[in-house]
């Protein structure tokens, strides 16, 4: 079976797979050999299809606030305010 | 002649750092000058927003440490930002090559990058910012919208509700984060109907209830399309909507000519042919 992450890679990268038609993308990934799940969310278009084999992680987007100057006026976090769960940084290893 | 190969220089055993964008589509949009600052970094740190390009990010270093789980409900989200801005600057300043990695355009809608990088400048490190395809960039090339057209406006839908703002309806009008509009916490990541209602009757002020509001939500993987949703304004408050989607009005009236400048300018232009026959 050939790897998920490297075909969602070469599909986002090569202009004839990017806007194939989803008939022409499912037969792609058929001969490739993706697996079920990427054959699937391709054929559907519906991405949550592959959480069933990479996983599902949450993502949270906003990244500025609403407020221009308000930034400076919170007060800075508490030391005891480390996230739940928080992997440690290993140098050869993702935290993710 | 044979180019010989460029070797990078090699003075830095002092900590740097760049925030790159990731841009927004997994295989598409990561330029090749931010990809080459994750692979040289020696630590890279990443706020996305999608699980797999994570995961394909993880595929270019060894150690991608991701800032999401800093995020928490009931924190402030101001907190959360600076937590960031210390990770990278700690790592920074123990003298190592910091990639920040933020999805779609590292400047835009992101308060951390920028906060990084003047900190670690005032500090006397290199540091800079690497562009990346924004949400913005693909929700004009999906939408068919040109910005010069009829002119732009963003705005945070928060702030428009905070402060007042003068909108113009003869141009387009995008409002982002319309998921959480009216959070003055900064620790949810929704808000409900009766939140997006509030915006709805500031906005009916200048567009009519009726007026097509679209709702747009850019591709993060190859295998997606775009989201793209038509509804009446007047139901905007009713619809479910995530933090990602973005509210786009399109103008709701014809551009008004300025006569008093355009006669002015005529002026300027008889002056100007006069002073070319003298």
């Amino acid at each position: 079976m050939s790897d998920t992450i490297d075909l969602l890679e070469a599909i986002g990268r090569d202009a004839s797979l990017r806007h194939a038609s989803t008939e022409e993308l499912t037969n792609m990934l058929e001969q490739a050999q993706a697996s079920k799940a990427l054959t699937s969310a391709a054929a559907h278009g519906d991405s949550s299809l592959l959480f069933a084999e990479l996983g599902h992680i949450p993502m949270q987007a906003p990244q500025i606030t609403q407020s221009p100057c308000h930034e400076e006026e919170e007060p800075a976090p508490d030391a005891d305010d480390e996230p739940d769960n928080l992997p440690a940084p290993d140098p050869g290893k993702s935290s993710i | 002649m044979k180019t010989p190969p460029l070797l990078p220089p090699n003075d830095a055993r002092r900590g740097n750092l760049a925030c790159v964008g990731m841009g927004m589509t997994l295989g598409s949009h990561l330029t090749p000058l931010a990809r080459s600052h994750i692979e040289q970094a020696d630590v890279v740190f990443a706020a996305l927003s999608d699980g797999i390009v994570q995961m394909w990010l993880q595929r270019m270093h060894a150690d991608v440490r991701s800032l999401q789980p800093y995020y928490q409900v009931g924190k402030s989200r101001m907190q959360t930002y600076r937590q960031w801005v210390d990770l990278m600057m700690t790592e920074v300043r123990a003298g190592k090559r910091v990639c920040g990695v933020f999805y779609g355009h590292p400047g835009i809608f992101a308060w951390s990058p920028h906060k990084a990088i003047e900190v670690a400048r005032a500090e006397g490190f290199e540091a800079h910012m690497e562009p990346g395809i924004s949400a913005e960039d693909c929700l004009y090339a999906d939408l068919g919208i040109d910005p010069g057209r009829f002119g732009c406006q963003h705005f945070e839908a928060s702030q428009l509700l905070f402060y007042q703002r003068r909108i113009d309806p003869t141009g387009y009008l995008v409002l982002w984060q319309v998921g959480l509009v009216g959070d003055r916490s900064l620790t949810r990541f929704e808000t409900g109907p009766a939140y997006r209602q509030v915006l709805v009757d500031l906005l009916s002020h200048d567009y009519p209830l009726d007026h097509e509001v679209i709702i747009y939500r850019g591709a993060t993987l190859p295998i997606e399309k775009p989201r793209i949703r038509r509804v009446a304004l007047r139901d905007l408050p009713d619809i479910p909507l995530t933090t990602e989607e973005t509210v786009v009005l399109p103008p709701a009236e014809a551009l008004k000519p300025n006569l008093a400048i355009q006669e002015r300018l005529k002026a300027l232009d008889k002056l100007d042919k006069a002073d070319a026959f003298a």
